[in-house]
C-alpha cells in the first residue's frame, strides 16, 4: 500500500522529471566498494551541475573516450544543469522517483545526508581507500565534502580558495588600507563611498554571495562548530557569535558597503563593475583566476587587482589561514546501480583525473600533481596558487551547504531585507531564531 | 437539436480531448489534493497529518499571508494594465483610419516574445547602477528624486514586477477586444448618434454592452492568468527582496522544490485553484448581476 501511495504521489512531480536516467539493476550495499563479478560495458550517466565547457566537464570527457577505446560500448553520458537551483530541483525530483543516475553532484547538504542514511550512496571514504587514492587528496578537500558526522559520500573535483580581490587604486584614493579586521569593513565603505567609489560588488541575484558574508564573523568568533550547531538548533543568532554576525551584517547595510540595487543584481555584473574599476572590492573564489589573473583582465585595472584573505578579528578562535576553501560540488555514487563497470570506470578516471586538472592551470583537490600556471598569467596568479600549500586546518563552511533548505531559503531573504535596512537586527534575530526552530526537526531528527 | 447520429459522433469527438483534459488538469490537481494531507520530502516516507498542512497555511504562516495578499495586487496591476489599457487602445484604433494593422502588430509584439528576454529587458529597464532608462528618464523630466533601484525597494518592487506581465499581454487583449468592437453594428451606433448621444453615452450604452459577452471571457482568461502568474517574479527578483515579491506561485514552487516539502506545496496548489475558482465565480456573479 504504502508503495501505491508512493507511486501516486510521485505521478505529481513526475511531469518535471523531463530527464530519464538509468535505473535498474539490484539495491546494494554501501558499504561494499569492491562489486565483484564482470565489467559489462554500458552507458552510464553522470548528472552534474558545472559548467558545459569547463575543466571537470572536458576532462571526464576525454577519459570516457579513452575509457571506451578498450571498453567497446561504454559511454558516459553528461547531464549538466550548470544552474545550482535547478540542479537541486532536478537531483530532487529524481531522488524523489528513485530515478538517481550512476552519479550525480551534491554539496554535503540535509538532502544528501537523507540520501546517505537511506543507503543510497556508495561510502566515498571506504571507495576512496579501496582504490588506494584516499591519502592523494587534500584533506580540506575531503573534509568538505563530509557530512557532520565525518562520514565522506561524495567526491571531489576541485579545490578553490576564497579571496577578497580589491583595487589599489581605489583604495589609495579613499585613503583606506587592508582591513586587518572584519570590524573594519563598514568604516572603510564609509570611507570608500564618501570617495564615490562603490565599496564591495556582489551577486545579490544569487544570494548565496551575500550568505557568505554571515558565515564570516561566527567563523571567527566561535570556530566552524557554530553553523553546526546553529542548524541544529543548539546555538541560535540571540548568542554572542550570532549577535555578533547580525549587528556586522546590519552595519555593513548602513555603511552601504554593497552596490546600489546588489539585490536585483547578477554574476557577470557584480565582476563588471569590479573588474571595470567600479567598486573597490569582490569577494569570489579561485575559479575566476582565468578572468582575474590573467591578460584577459581589464588592462586599465591589471596592474592595480590584488587579494586578501579573510580577516580576522580580536579574540578570534581561527587563524588567518582558515578561511572559506570548498572543493565545490562533489560526485556521489548510486549505491543501486554500482557494478564492477562504474567500480572499474571510476578507478581508471580518477587516477588520471588530477594531472589532467592541474594542467589546465586549477588547484587540483588532490597533492600529488603540481598545477601549471597559464603562459598569459599575471603574477597574481602564482600567488593565488601557493596561498593553497600554507592553508590552516579549520575551514568556513558556506552555509547554504549547511542548513535545511527551508532555513536557508529564508535566510537569504531576511538578510537582503537586513542589509538593506528595511528590518532591524532584532526582527531579524527573532525571525531567524523562529524558523530554525520550526525547520531544523524535520532535517536533523 | 441535432440529430441522433451525429449527436453521437459529436460525443466520440469530444471524448478525448476530454481525456486528455481529466489526464492533464483534472488528475494533477485531485493528486495535489491528496498530497495535501501529507507530510513528504520526496525521499522519506508519507506520513499522513489529516488537516495540519491546511492549518499550518492558514494561521501559522507568515509568508503564506504575504504572498497571498501580494498576489492581489499584483493581479489588480495585471488587470487594469491589460484590460483598461486593451480597452483603452482597442477604442482609440477603431477611430484610427489608417496603420490600425502596424499598430496592432506593435501592440502584440511583447506577447510573443520570451519571458526570459522579457524578465531580463526589465531588469535592465529598472537597473539603477548601470543606469536603466526608466531612471534615466526620471532624471531626463527633472524627476531625478525618483530615480531609485526600483527592484530592491520593498516600496516599489511588488509594482515593478507586475507591469511587465501587464505591459506584454496588452496587445492580446487589445486585439480580442477590438475584434469585438468592429463587430458591433454600425446602425445602431448611427442611430444613437443621430439621437444626439456623445461619444461617451456611445461607449457606455451601446458598445460596452454589445461587447459584455467578450468583456467576461477576457476578464476570466486575464484573472487565471493574473493568478498563476509565477514566471516574470521569479526570474526578477526570485520573491525578493525579502518576501516583498513572493506571489503563492514562486512560494508553492519553492516549497516544493527548495524545501522540498511536498506535502505544504500541494496544500498551497490546493488553494490557488480555489483561488482561481472563486474568482472566476466572482466575475461571472458580478458581470452577471449587472447585465440583469
Amino acid at each position: 500500500m504504502k508503495k501505491l501511495l508512493r507511486a501516486a504521489a510521485l505521478a505529481a512531480v513526475a511531469a518535471l522529471a523531463l530527464t530519464a536516467c538509468g535505473g535498474g539493476g539490484s539495491t546494494s550495499d554501501p558499504a561494499n566498494v569492491s562489486p565483484t563479478g564482470e565489467i559489462k560495458p554500458r552507458e552510464i550517466s553522470w548528472l552534474l551541475s558545472r559548467p558545459a565547457d569547463g575543466a571537470v566537464i572536458n576532462i571526464m570527457k576525454k577519459l570516457a573516450d579513452d575509457y571506451a577505446k578498450d571498453h567497446p560500448g561504454f559511454a558516459l553520458n553528461l547531464i549538466t544543469t550548470p544552474d545550482r537551483p535547478s540542479y537541486i530541483q532536478k537531483l530532487e525530483t529524481l531522488a524523489a522517483a528513485n530515478k538517481l543516475p550512476e552519479l550525480f553532484d551534491t554539496d554535503a547538504t540535509p538532502f544528501a545526508q537523507q540520501l546517505a542514511k537511506q543507503g543510497k550512496m556508495v561510502d566515498a571514504d571506504k571507495l576512496l581507500k579501496s582504490l588506494d587514492l584516499y591519502d592523494d587528496y587534500r584533506p580540506g578537500a575531503l573534509d568538505y565534502q563530509r557530512f557532520d558526522d565525518g562520514s565522506l559520500f561524495m567526491i571531489p573535483f576541485q579545490f578553490e580558495l576564497e579571496f577578497i580581490w580589491y583595487n589599489k587604486a581605489l583604495l589609495e584614493k579613499a585613503g583606506v588600507s587592508v582591513p586587518e579586521s572584519l570590524d573594519d569593513v563598514p568604516a572603510m565603505c564609509t570611507a570608500l563611498r564618501s570617495a564615490g567609489i562603490s565599496p564591495i560588488a556582489i551577486d545579490g541575484q544569487d544570494q548565496w554571495p551575500l550568505e557568505r558574508y554571515v558565515a564570516y564573523q561566527p567563523f571567527r568568533a566561535a570556530g566552524p562548530d557554530f553553523v553546526q550547531k546553529l542548524k541544529k538548533g543548539e546555538a541560535a543568532f540571540s548568542d554572542p557569535a550570532g549577535q555578533k554576525t547580525v549587528q556586522w551584517m546590519a552595519e555593513l547595510g548602513k555603511a552601504k558597503c554593497f552596490q546600489d540595487g546588489f539585490s536585483a543584481q547578477g554574476y557577470s555584473d557584480a565582476q563588471n563593475q569590479f573588474t571595470s574599476g567600479q567598486a573597490a572590492m569582490y569577494n569570489i573564489g579561485t575559479w575566476e583566476l582565468p578572468s582575474l589573473a590573467t591578460d584577459k583582465l581589464n588592462a586599465d585595472v591589471r596592474d592595480d587587482i590584488d587579494f586578501f584573505t579573510l580577516p580576522t578579528t580580536s579574540g578570534s578562535v581561527t587563524a588567518a589561514n582558515e578561511f572559506v576553501s570548498p572543493s565545490g560540488i562533489g560526485m556521489a555514487v548510486n549505491s543501486k546501480t554500482y557494478d564492477p563497470l562504474v567500480s572499474d570506470f571510476l578507478k581508471f578516471a580518477l587516477e588520471k583525473y588530477p594531472a589532467e586538472y592541474a594542467a589546465t592551470g586549477a588547484l587540483s583537490p588532490t597533492t600529488n600533481v603540481q598545477t601549471t600556471v597559464p603562459a598569459n598569467a599575471t603574477p597574481l596568479y602564482k600567488k593565488a596558487l601557493e596561498t593553497a600549500n600554507t592553508l590552516g586546518e579549520k575551514q568556513a563552511m558556506p552555509w547554504d551547504t549547511q542548513l535545511d533548505p527551508t532555513t536557508n531559503g529564508r535566510l537569504q531573504q531576511e538578510l537582503v531585507l537586513l542589509v538593506q535596512g528595511n528590518i532591524t537586527p532584532e526582527q531579524f534575530t527573532k525571525t531567524m531564531d523562529d524558523a530554525i526552530k520550526q525547520n531544523a526537526p524535520k532535517f536533523f531528527k | 437539436m441535432l440529430p441522433n447520429r451525429s449527436r453521437t459522433s459529436v460525443l466520440v469527438f469530444l471524448l478525448p480531448p476530454l481525456l486528455l483534459y481529466c489526464a492533464a488538469v483534472l488528475f494533477p490537481i485531485l493528486q495535489s489534493l491528496f498530497l495535501s494531507f501529507f507530510s513528504w520530502n520526496g525521499i522519506s516516507d508519507m506520513e499522513f497529518v489529516g488537516l495540519a498542512n491546511y492549518v499550518r497555511m492558514l494561521t501559522a504562516d507568515d509568508i503564506f499571508w504575504r504572498s497571498f495578499f501580494n498576489a492581489l495586487i499584483y493581479l489588480a496591476i495585471c488587470l487594469v494594465l491589460q484590460l483598461g489599457g486593451a480597452l483603452v487602445v482597442a477604442s482609440l484604433l477603431t477611430s484610427l483610419r489608417r496603420g490600425r494593422e502596424l499598430i496592432k502588430t506593435l501592440y502584440l509584439l511583447p506577447a510573443v516574445i520570451s519571458t526570459v528576454a522579457i524578465a531580463f529587458l526589465f531588469l535592465r529597464i529598472y537597473s539603477i547602477d548601470p543606469v536603466g532608462l526608466l531612471n534615466q528618464l526620471l532624471h531626463w523630466v527633472g524627476l531625478g528624486s525618483f530615480e531609485r533601484a526600483w527592484l530592491s525597494d520593498v516600496n516599489t518592487v511588488l509594482a515593478a514586477v507586475s507591469a511587465p506581465e501587464g505591459w506584454r499581454f496588452t496587445g492580446l487583449y487589445m486585439l480580442i477586444i477590438y475584434a469585438a468592437l468592429i463587430a458591433v453594428p454600425k446602425e445602431l451606433e448611427e442611430a444613437a448618434v443621430l439621437d444626439g448621444a456623445s461619444k461617451w453615452t456611445l461607449f457606455t450604452k451601446i458598445r460596452f454592452p454589445y461587447i459584455r459577452p467578450v468583456w467576461i471571457t477576457t476578464t476570466i482568461m486575464a484573472t487565471t492568468y493574473g493568478l498563476r502568474g509565477f514566471d516574470i517574479p521569479y526570474l526578477m527578483t526570485n520573491g525578493g527582496p525579502g518576501q516583498s515579491s513572493e506571489l503563492l506561485t514562486t512560494y508553492m514552487y519553492k516549497t516544493a522544490f527548495t524545501s522540498t516539502d511536498f506535502g505544504y506545496a500541494s496544500t498551497i496548489s490546493v488553494f490557488i485553484v480555489i483561488e482561481c475558482l472563486v474568482a472566476v465565480g466572482l466575475i461571472l456573479f458580478m458581470l452577471k448581476r449587472k447585465a440583469d
